[in-house]
């Protein structure tokens, strides 16, 4: 009963301060011009070739529209239904994988594969979720862990797919001006279309059962929502995203090994970027990942090593959890001071 | 028949190394309720701590093991002033902590790879490569020494849960933490002192593990599933359970790498998590599923 | 009326949350066995909480043999003799009656003392003994009860505060709870209870509290609250008290 109080009142004031901000903000509607000028810009931007060699900034902005469309798809999970899963990379790979060996065996192309990489990924998802969500908070976290595990050992091991040393894939045939543009347009689609999918799932009835189970399980499902179908059904999707990231990815690097896609720097950085932006929120993760990669940059760039690189990557996100636990957007939306142009939501 | 029993005294020697791992963390999330994602890592600290205690003065990793427990010891109570001696109460607190150790994982790792490289290291006194034969049993000494040194540090926390003052306060804050307030235990104080030990546990794990294992930095990844999944598997927070899981898992193991092969061992502990996640996921001796 | 203890104008709330005490009050007669009655929501428990220092007070004033102990902690409450058992009984399920028992004493910190006081719980609660060594957790709802009340008075408390000790037990069960409460205060000690059978507890205590809406609406000689007619009608739910 003292529970149910408390957050009854907790939810009376968060609600009085949500009406205050929202009186506020009247004129400050949802700022849908800023990302779709963002986008036509980056849309853009590979006419800069002509001009000169723009590599590195294209792929600079193929690894952030990566990582956005890994962060947004993450938060699907981690930030509407609360569930942190440390082992999302395992549908990265899921992902990567089948595209690649379509690749390397057939002669496919992994970004018209990608759609279909997702599925296949979503699919484990589904199977892995009926699983490992029958239990909350730290088991779930653990068993995510222990996922990756699982599939390293698996692929590490695995004859047909090459094991440890990977399969190699042919390089595409365009020329170095070029090369890089279908996978630059690949990734920037699918990170445009999971943030935008994300964006639509928070508003749907689904996003609200989500948001409803991560705040209270058991009275979410006593208001009639159906918490297993709905969790699962989240783990699926978000799995689909990351799995379409995994089979552009592999074909981007014109390689495919466990070390790539299953090391849990990378699940790592999922969270991370999520919690950097804000958990939950639509811009969050994609400002979240703007700043990693940039601050990736900066460490290969000042410091090199890589034992610097999980060290500062450790602190910045003991940092943020200390004391920017809503993330950016979070933050700045509970002071009522974002800016208009990163409400998103 | 001869190496069943082989197999079955190797898997005991590893099982006892792995409940003396699993028993600090199991401790500590009982009393916190925090997934120390970071607990393996120390425990590679704490193994650096024995391998140059070995190196440089020629300290027998066993003499060292109290030396690594008191300083990772100490290396707990800073932790846990800087990281989570803060309000218990947020309704995120479970997902909020087990990143927060992710992320010290990632610190300890990094820093220690940064120290020491990223070199494969193993300590070698004269007993690590020695062994005893009983007919044609072989038992490799150092296995032994660490199987035994591990039950008996277990033993004596056991015993130390059970008799003394603060044994009494860390059951009761881990069982009921309201209640133990109530009644007059300082929480927080006792939150301070089961961190001191179960990190000070992971100490002396490493101490064991410095001439058991080859290790570097970023070993302890290797060890996180494991151990979490003794965890999850003994019903999160009971002791005995991580105990009776990692003796019993790692026995499974040794002939799951015997039979089928070495590289599916650790295999076993992840299957075992799975099963456990989909027939009973409250542990074999937990009371109540964590779905809260 | 004495400066024994006196609870006046509390209010207090959970977190930054509406006050759930307003302005509430209740007077203590050493010795007495004082039941404090309500509607669901009433704030009863939380009047408990309050006085037990779990729950920070707002206002008010809590005085115990003439020292201010508003806004102690529960273990300081404890140290000056008032100690409180919970709704949840707040029993530790994995550790054994005595084991149970010896927390009781935690504070004592003197073994000696502690395991000759243990022994008279025994004596005076005897199918404790019977389980001394059985796991809290294994024991019937009223076993469980039982040893949470006999819990506080190894500590030789001057008021203990129950609440709700009927919660989720037979109805037989409950008179022998009632007992144990009656016994408890023949031997001097205070006893202030929370019941949700109003009549019952009433019964069963001296003087009777009316909260609602965390104000005290009425008090007085539990004979004197059952008979009232408004007080029937509102809270005791019409019946017809003989």
């Amino acid at each position: 009963m003292s529970d149910a109080m408390q957050e009854t009142g907790a939810v009376l004031e968060a609600r009085k301060a949500y009406n205050e901000t929202l009186r506020i903000k009247a004129d400050q509607t949802r700022a849908t011009w800023f990302p779709i000028t963002i986008m036509i810009l980056l849309i853009a931007l590979p006419l800069l070739q002509f001009t000169g060699n723009y590599n590195y900034l294209l792929h600079m902005v193929l690894l952030t529209a990566s990582y956005v469309a890994l962060a947004s798809s993450w938060n699907i999970l981690g930030g509407f239904a609360g569930y942190i899963s440390l082992g999302h990379n395992v549908f990265f790979c899921i992902g990567g994988y089948f595209a690649g060996m379509l690749v390397a065996r057939y002669g496919w192309s992994g970004i018209a594969l990608a759609p279909l990489a997702g599925l296949v990924a979503a699919l484990f998802g589904y199977v892995i979720g009926l699983i490992t969500l029958r239990v909350r908070g730290p088991s779930f976290i653990i068993s995510s862990i222990a996922l990756v595990m699982i599939a390293r050992l698996l692929f590490d091991h695995w004859k047909f797919v090459g094991g440890a040393n990977g399969v190699t894939l042919p390089p595409t045939e365009l020329s170095v001006q070029w090369a890089k543009l279908p996978y630059y347009y690949a990734m920037l689609f699918i990170a445009a279309f999971t943030v935008w999918c994300s964006y639509k799932i928070k508003h749907s009835k689904f996003g609200l059962g989500l948001r409803a189970l991560s705040k209270d399980e058991i009275k979410a499902e006593a208001a009639g929502i159906d918490t297993r179908f709905y969790k699962v059904t989240a783990f699926a999707l978000s799995a689909f995203f990351v799995g379409m990231v995994g089979a552009v990815w592999g074909e981007y690097l014109t390689y495919i090994r466990p070390s790539i896609f299953l090391v849990i720097l990378i699940a790592a950085y999922m969270v991370l970027m999520c919690i950097l932006g804000g958990k939950g929120t639509i811009a969050g993760p994609v400002i979240g990942a703007i700043l990693l990669t940039a601050f990736n940059e900066f460490f290969v760039a000042t410091m090199g090593a890589s034992e610097l690189n999980i060290l500062g990557t450790g602190v910045i996100m003991a940092v943020c959890l200390m004391f920017f636990p809503h993330g950016i957007v979070g933050s700045l939306a509970r002071k009522g001071r974002l800016p208009r142009i990163l409400n998103w939501d | 028949m001869e190496q069943i029993i082989q197999v079955a005294v190797l898997g005991i020697g590893l099982g006892g190394v792995f409940a003396l791992m699993g028993a600090g963390l199991s401790l500590v999330f009982g009393v916190m309720r925090i997934v120390n994602l970071a607990h393996p890592s120390l425990i590679i600290g704490g193994a650096y701590l024995a391998y140059w205690g070995f190196r440089i003065y020629g300290i027998d990793p066993l003499i060292m093991l109290p030396v690594c427990a008191l300083v990772l010891a100490a290396t707990g109570v800073l932790f846990y002033k800087v990281f989570f001696e803060r309000d218990a109460k947020s309704a995120t607190y479970s997902e909020m902590t087990v990143l927060l150790t992710f992320a010290i994982a990632m610190i300890v790792e990094g820093a220690l790879g940064a120290a020491f490289s990223n070199t494969q290291r193993v300590t070698s006194p004269s007993y690590a490569t020695d062994a005893f034969f009983i007919g044609n049993v072989f038992i490799p000494k150092g296995q032994l020494y660490a199987g035994i040194t591990s039950i008996v540090i277990i033993g004596l926390l056991a015993a130390f849960l059970k008799f003394s003052r603060l044994g009494y306060a860390i059951r009761a804050t881990t069982q009921n933490r309201e209640a133990a307030a109530l009644l007059g235990v300082n929480v927080n104080m006792v939150g301070l002192m089961s961190f001191a030990i179960g990190i000070g546990l992971a100490g002396a794990a490493g101490a064991l593990t410095s001439f058991v294992f080859s290790f570097f930095p970023a070993k302890h990844w290797e060890w996180v599933a494991v151990l979490m999944s003794l965890v999850v598997m003994g019903g999160m927070g009971s002791i005995l359970g991580t105990v009776v899981a990692a003796f019993s898992l790692s026995i499974v193991a040794a002939f799951v790498g015997t039979w089928i092969g070495s590289t599916w061992s650790t295999m076993t502990f992840f299957l075992a998590l799975f099963l456990v996640l989909l027939f009973r996921p409250q542990g074999l001796f937990g009371e109540k599923p964590e779905l809260v | 009326m004495s400066d024994f203890l006196t609870i006046k104008g509390i209010t207090a709330g959970y977190g930054d949350g509406p006050a759930i005490l307003d302005d509430a009050k209740m007077t203590v007669q050493e010795g007495k066995v004082h039941c404090i009655i309500g509607p669901n929501g009433a704030g009863k428990s939380t009047m408990m909480k309050a006085i037990a220092g779990m729950l920070p007070l707002r206002k008010g004033e809590i005085t115990f043999k003439g020292e201010n102990i508003a806004g102690l902690r529960p273990d300081q409450m404890l140290r000056r003799g008032i100690a409180f058992v919970p709704q949840e009984r707040a029993l530790f399920p994995k550790m054994t009656v005595r084991e149970n028992l010896r927390m009781g004493g935690y504070i004592l910190n003197d073994d000696k003392a502690l395991s000759s006081r243990i022994d008279e719980i025994f004596d005076r609660f005897p199918i404790l003994r019977e389980r001394a060594d059985q796991h809290a957790g294994t024991m019937s709802g009223g076993q469980q009860q039982t040893l949470a009340m006999a819990r506080t008075l190894i500590l030789r408390p001057d008021v203990v505060m129950f609440d709700e000790p009927s919660l989720g037990l037979a109805p037989k069960i409950v008179r022998e709870m009632f007992q144990i409460v009656r016994l408890i205060a023949d031997t001097g000690v205070t006893v202030l209870l929370v019941e949700q059978n109003a009549v019952m507890g009433l019964r069963h205590a001296d003087w009777g509290v009316v909260l609602d809406l965390g104000r005290t609406l009425f008090e007085g000689p539990s004979a004197e609250v059952l008979a009232d007619p408004r007080i029937q009608e509102l809270y005791l739910g019409g019946q017809k008290v003989a």
